[in-house]
Parts: structure tokens; sequence; C-alpha cells
């Protein structure tokens, strides 16, 4: 599970997340959703220690980031915005080597790499170097390399950016089923349908703040939209009535 | 909609000034007067040779003006490749491309600014070096602001010219072979060259230009004199409109500036013209990645033989595999290489007076093979943090300590540096057949040189990373890549300064001094270098890692 006390990450005099309070259990999906520049990625870095907190405290599959910071980065699996992996290594020497630093022993990864790339449709490629993969190949490549070693927690930004109808139907199901078995699952995205769709609760953040958090239904009460869907609700919380005179223009 | 892409450029330009912190100002401020130390350095030395040659009864000014024509085609040469090189990153690889390329600009408006940027970046540099020589030479032979002026006059079009003809040969190159492979060929071709014409220089001993007597009679040294330095190029004019200048023929001046601005402005005409045909299929040839299949059979890494499984075999194998796999590191290999040989070959035509002169090169050697094994940290061991780039998320989420990983990156460094420096050390003290005590001193202080140089390069390298750059050549002459050179002389330097106690002692007792040796003397310089050492790798070391461990990018 993940535990979030009064994160709170400022860059100079800019403060990206802004006492952030928050707590996904085992098994959850959880969506993060939010415009552009709400610090959902900083939260996500925050998390996964590619960022250290201004304040506040982070504990993931029960350590804390601060002081157990590698016990909490074995029990995560993460995402990130941009899938850059090392072009001069092949599909399968980057899974080779996620599961080496993960400690994923060898006759494991024997038959499990290979099931990895059929699974998602790499098997052909999976000799070739990653400098000659396209953006969605390379995100089934890291999302292939968290499947690998079995986290507890998976952190996601924007996981199906650049993925296929068919990817994309195939990483929900993949999401569900880990969700089923225990896992933790903490995802940002701007896809509102995938989000309603897949996530058990749903954060809305703003200006670094946490402006809503709850189920669909319970932020329908929140933004006191009825009847809305979750689009509806975002709007509602984050504002959308402005865009009406640029329509108008347009 | 040139002058909309240049504006852009100026507008980030003065933007990033803007956001430049009060720090920011004291630093780049501090290493801009670092730079301006070592050109004026560099103008003091070259003022120097100036005034060596000039001197030279009857053949002074000869001399001068032959040593000014070769210095400007070596610029000329060096601007060449370099523009080759950036030229294959700008107008093919660079980050802003695909939007350049998808927006409603005309093809030889991209070219235009992209090339203009190749030429900038490859010669700045250059042509910044060349500014102390011609104020020396102004100095040597009196000359006033008119001839700094009708200097300043024709270099841009001397720069611009030789700039269009590396641009010009990777066009074509891609023009014709539209493959990410020739960018691997383009990589290794022009180090090959650049080491080629190093060595040619090198091989061609211009040191007879101050020896008349290394040349068999005094006609075929005259003939060398006064016979033009490769009249058919742009390097030659160069040097002999400004010899017009110095002379006041201001005529002849005026007739090669017009036949440099005229070239230059033709063949980089002739380039825009060829780009709207050429361009497109080179840039798209360029985008499509490498096909070649490889097989990994899942078999235990050579690593893991050798340290056992776990993750610092899986470190050094991912370092083994992306390094060996990376032709830019190809080419870096073979113009350290090419310095390498250079080296050892003017080490070999020193000439040899007197035993004690032997020792105290084999001595100084030190210094000259530190400086080279510095040269190959800048290359290799300094940048390899940063070479992680846009990957280095994979590392920093995983669970490994920013230690563990540095300290990999070391041990993929150390070794071959050791070896290189250990084959300069006994290859050298070998040629010059140097006593006992000095190859001893001399191999081991090499070999501790290189030590530390590896902790220092890694130590930097985390200091200043820079994982978003285009090409390698923009880390090593970072800000971080300056003060690990600087960083790196000054401890070879005081290398030299305490080792420079036993090594008196040592001479006094090969002159047959009595009590030439002074033990405490020997145990202060034995301990002040130890502490040198220790403090040269760990300062760096600890504050990079401190400084990587809290990095935000």
């Amino acid at each position: 599970m993940i535990e979030i006390e009064g994160l709170v990450k400022r860059f100079g005099s800019h403060t990206a997340v802004d006492g952030l309070t928050l707590t996904v259990a085992s098994g959850e999906i959880f969506g993060f959703l939010g415009p552009n520049g709400a610090g959902k990625t900083t939260t996500v870095k925050c998390i996964t220690g590619l960022l250290k907190p201004t304040a506040g405290r982070v504990r993931v599959a029960g350590f804390d980031t601060a002081t157990q910071t590698l016990d909490a980065k074995r029990a995560m699996g993460l995402v990130p915005d941009e899938p850059f992996v090392y072009p001069k290594l092949t599909g399968v020497e980057y899974l080779r080597f996620v599961g080496e630093l993960y400690g994923v022993p060898l006759a494991a990864m024997k038959p499990r790499i290979p099931e990895l790339l059929e699974m998602f449709e790499l098997a052909p490629w999976g000799g070739e170097l990653v400098e000659s993969y396209s953006h969605g190949m390379r995100q089934k490549l890291v999302l292939a390399g968290i499947l690998l070693h079995d986290p507890k927690v998976l952190v996601l930004d924007e996981p199906m950016v650049g993925l296929d109808p068919k990817s994309a139907r195939l990483v929900k199901d993949i999401f569900l089923t880990l969700a089923e078995r225990g896992t933790t699952i903490f995802m940002c995205t701007h896809v509102l349908e995938i989000a309603e769709k897949l996530c058990d609760r749903i954060g809305i953040m703003i200006g670094g703040k946490m402006i809503a958090c709850g189920t669909v239904p319970e932020l329908e009460a929140q933004a006191k939209t009825r009847g809305s869907d979750l689009e509806g609700i975002f709007l509602s919380l984050t504002g959308g009535a402005e865009y009406s005179a640029l329509l108008r223009y347009l | 909609m040139l002058d909309l892409l240049l504006r852009r450029r100026a507008r980030s330009l003065v933007n990033t000034l803007g956001a430049c912190t009060p720090y920011e100002w004291a630093r780049n401020s501090a290493f801009a007067a670092a730079g301006a130390g070592l050109l004026c350095g560099l103008h003091v030395g070259l003022y120097r040779v100036l005034v060596y040659l000039s001197s030279v009864e009857l053949i002074g000014a000869l001399l001068v003006w032959k040593l000014t024509a070769m210095l400007f085609l070596m610029t000329l040469s060096m601007v060449t490749v370099s523009s080759l090189l950036t030229s294959l990153t700008t107008l093919f690889y660079a980050y802003d491309l695909k939007f350049l390329m998808k927006a409603p600009v005309s093809l030889r408006v991209v070219f235009l600014d992209k090339s203009l940027e190749s030429a900038f970046f490859a010669s700045w540099m250059i042509g910044l070096v060349l500014l102390p020589f011609v104020l020396a030479l102004m100095r040597v032979l009196h000359l006033g602001a008119a001839f700094f002026l009708s200097f300043a006059a024709v270099l841009p079009a001397f720069l611009l010219l030789a700039a269009s003809f590396g641009i010009a040969f990777t066009l074509l190159l891609l023009y014709l072979f539209p493959s990410s492979r020739t960018r691997d060929v383009v990589w290794v071709l022009s180090s090959l060259s650049m080491t080629v014409m190093y060595g040619l220089v090198r091989f061609a001993q211009p040191e007879r230009l101050i020896r008349p007597d290394a040349l068999k009679i005094v006609a075929e040294y005259l003939n060398f004199l006064q016979a033009p330095t490769a009249p058919a190029l742009p390097s030659w004019w160069l040097a002999r409109a400004l010899e017009s200048a110095a002379a006041g023929r201001w005529g002849a001046w005026a007739l090669d500036a017009a036949r440099l601005w005229g070239a230059a402005l033709l063949v980089y005409a002739a380039l825009v013209w060829l780009a709207g045909a050429a361009y497109f299929t080179g840039y798209s040839g360029a985008q499509e990645g490498a096909l070649r299949k490889r097989t990994h059979g899942f078999a235990v890494l050579p690593e893991q033989r050798l340290l056992g499984a776990g993750r610092r075999s899986a470190l050094l194998w991912k370092e083994r595999v992306t390094f060996l796999r990376d032709v830019k590191h190809w080419s870096q290999m073979l113009l350290i290489l090419g310095l390498v040989f250079v080296y050892l070959f003017s080490i070999r035509r020193l000439p040899h007076n007197a035993p004690e002169f032997w020792s105290l090169i084999a001595f100084l050697n030190v210094g000259t093979a530190g400086f080279v094994i510095s040269a190959l940290g800048l290359r290799f061991t300094f940048p390899s943090v940063s070479l992680e780039g846009r990957g280095w998320w994979i590392l920093k989420s995983s669970p490994l300590t920013v230690s563990q990983i540095m300290r990999q990156k070391f041990v993929f460094s150390v070794f071959p540096t050791v070896a290189v420096a250990l084959a300069l050390g006994a290859m050298t003290t070998s040629f010059i057949g140097a006593d006992r005590f000095t190859t001893w001193i001399s191999v081991g202080a090499l070999l501790a040189v290189s030590v530390v140089l590896c902790g220092m390069g890694i130590g930097l390298g985390a200091l200043f990373p820079r994982f978003t750059v285009e090409n390698i050549h923009q880390i090593e002459s970072s800000v971080g890549g300056f003060v690990y050179m600087a960083a790196s002389l000054c401890y070879i330097g005081a290398t030299l300064s305490i080792l420079a106690w036993p090594m008196r002692m040592h001479f006094l007792a090969m002159m047959g001094s009595p009590r030439a040796w002074d033990w405490t003397a020997a145990a202060v310089a034995a301990v002040s270098w130890t502490i040198l050492s220790a403090a040269a790798f760990a300062v760096p070391w600890t504050l990079g890692r401190r400084s990587l461990e809290n990095h935000e990018e």
C-alpha cells in the first residue's frame, strides 16, 4: 500500500505539491487526475524516489521512502511519463537488465521474458535495439519490465499513452488481475474514461492540492453535479466554463 | 521565416540569461575569467615563439608567416572535421527537427537555420583560439588596429567556408546513403581522418621550422619556407591576406578578402541550393533505426562469472554492451589512440644528450602522460554518468544507491585507464632509458594519477550531470568538463611539485653529492602526496554523490 502524509515539494518559490495526504490500500487502483502542471508527475517522482520531498512522508509497502529507500524501491514498479530506455540494448537485454537489478533469478527470467514479450506482441522485435522501437513499443517494453519482478506497488504515469487499442485493453486487464491479487496501483492519467472504468477511487489535483477524492459517486456529490460522468465532474471541479468564449471564437 | 527562427534563438538566449541566479552569474563569470586566463597564457606562449622566430637572422619574417600559414591550415582542417561531426547531429538528429520538419517552413530555411548553427558551434572555439595568436603577431610585428580589423573582416568568411566543406560532405553522404548506419560510418571516418590529420601534422616534424640543421641543405630549407602552404586552400588566402595587410598592401588584401568572401558565399549558396533536393532524403533515412537482430541466450553473463550474480555484474554488463555498441565511443577511441601514438613518437624523437636529462624527461613525463590520461578521462570517464541520459530514471528508481552506481562506473573506467597509464609509463621510460628509481617513481605516480583521475572524473561527472544533451561533445565542453580538466591539471601539477623533492635528492645522489637524501623530507613528500591524492579522489566523489542523490531534472 501507499501512505502519503503532508507531502510538500517546492522548486524555488513554486510549490508543486502542497501538503498532499493520501492512502492507497492493497489491491486498490487509484486514479490521479488533474490539469497539466497540477503536480501529478511531481507526486509520482516523490513516491518513486526520483525527487526528494521538501516535507512530508511517503511509505510504500510499509517502507519509508526516506529511510528505507532501497526496500521501498524493490517493492515498486514505475512507468514514467516518457518511456526512455537504453537505445543500445535490445528488448530482451533490457528486460534481463531490469530482472538482474531487481534480483529476479535467471531460472525465472528465462521463461518469463519471452512470455512477456509474446504477451505484448514484442517477440518479433525482442532481438532489435531499442533505438529502432516506436514510442508505443517502448511503452510496452517498460510495462513488461515492471511485470517481470512482480512488485507489490505499481506507480504509473500515463501508462496508456502510445498504446494501440488491443494493447490498451490488455494492459487494463493486467491491472485488474494484479489488483485482484493484492497489488496496489497508483495511476496518473488524462484519459477520464479509463479512470472511470478502471479505478476504485479517484483523486483530483489542482495547483499542488488535492481538491477532491473518492469513488465516482462520492466525487459527484463533492462536485454537486448530479447524473454527470467523470468528465462532467472533472470539468466542474477544475473549471471549464471559461472555454465557452474561446469555442465561440473558433 | 529565417528571421523568425533566428529570433527564437535570440529569445532563448535572453531567457536563459534572464533566468540565471546570482550564483550562476558568479559561477559563469568565474569560468569565463578562467577561460580568458587560459587564452592569455596561450598568448604569452605564442608571443615567445613568434619573438624567437622573428629574431632569426635573414629568414625571421619568412618563419613567422610560414607558421601563420601552417596554423591556418590546421584551423581549416579542424573546423571542417568538427563541422562534419556537428552537422551530423544538428542537421539530422536535433530534438527540434521533428517540430521544424512538420511546420510550414521551407526545407531550405530549416537547412539555413541548422547549418548556421552547425557552422557556429564547429568554429567558434577554434576561431577564438586564433585571437591570442593574431594579437601576438601584432605585438611582434608592431601592427596597429587596422591589421586587427583586416583580420576580423575576413575571419568569418574563412570559418564559414571551412565549416561548409564539412556540412557539404555530411549532406551528400546522407543523401547517397540515407540510413542511420551512414551516421555511424561518418562518426568513425571523421574521427579517423582527424586522427590521421593529427598524426600527419606531427610526423611532418614541424620542429624543423626552428631547426634548420634538421634539413639536409640550406636551399631545401629555404624552399620549404618560401613555398606556399597548400596554395589552393582558403587557409593560404587568409595567410596571404594578413601578410598583405601587415605590409600595408591594401589592394592585395582586398583581392584575397574578396576571394574568401566570394568563395564562402558561393559555396554556402550552392549548399543551400543542394539542400532543397538532398536534405529531406538524408533526414528521412537517418531516422530509420539500424535493424539487426541479436540473440540473447540467457547464459550467465561474463561479468557474473568474474564477480558473481547480482546488481554489480549487471551494471558492468550494461556499461560494456552499451559502450561498445555506440560508435561515437569508437571514434573517441580512435582519437585517443592517435594522441597516444603521437605522444610516444614525440618522446622517441627527443634529443638524448645526457643521462640526467633523460631521467629528468622521464620524471616530467608524469605530467605530460598525466595530461593524456586526463584527456582520456574527459572523453570517457567524466561523461559516464551523463550518458545515462533520459534513461537515468531506470537506475534512480531501482533498488540501487547512487554510490553503487558510481562505484560500478568507476570500476568500468579504471581498468582501461590504468592499462593506458601503465603502457605510457613503461614505454616512455623504456624509450628514454631512465634509471630504475626514476622508472619506478614515474610509473608508480602515473598509476596512482590514473586511479585518482578516474575517481575525480566520476565524481565531477556526478556533480555536473547533463542528462538531456544531444551529443557527447556537449558534455565534454560543458562547465563540468572545464572544471574536470582544470582540477585534473592542478592535481597533476601538484603531484609533480611534490615528487620533485625526492627526484631532486635522487639527482644529487647521482651526481655524487654526499647526504643527498633527507629522509624526513622524503617522508613528508610521500605523506603530502598521499593526502593530496586521497583528497583529489574523495572530495569530488563525495560532492558528486551528494549532488546526484539530490539531483532534480
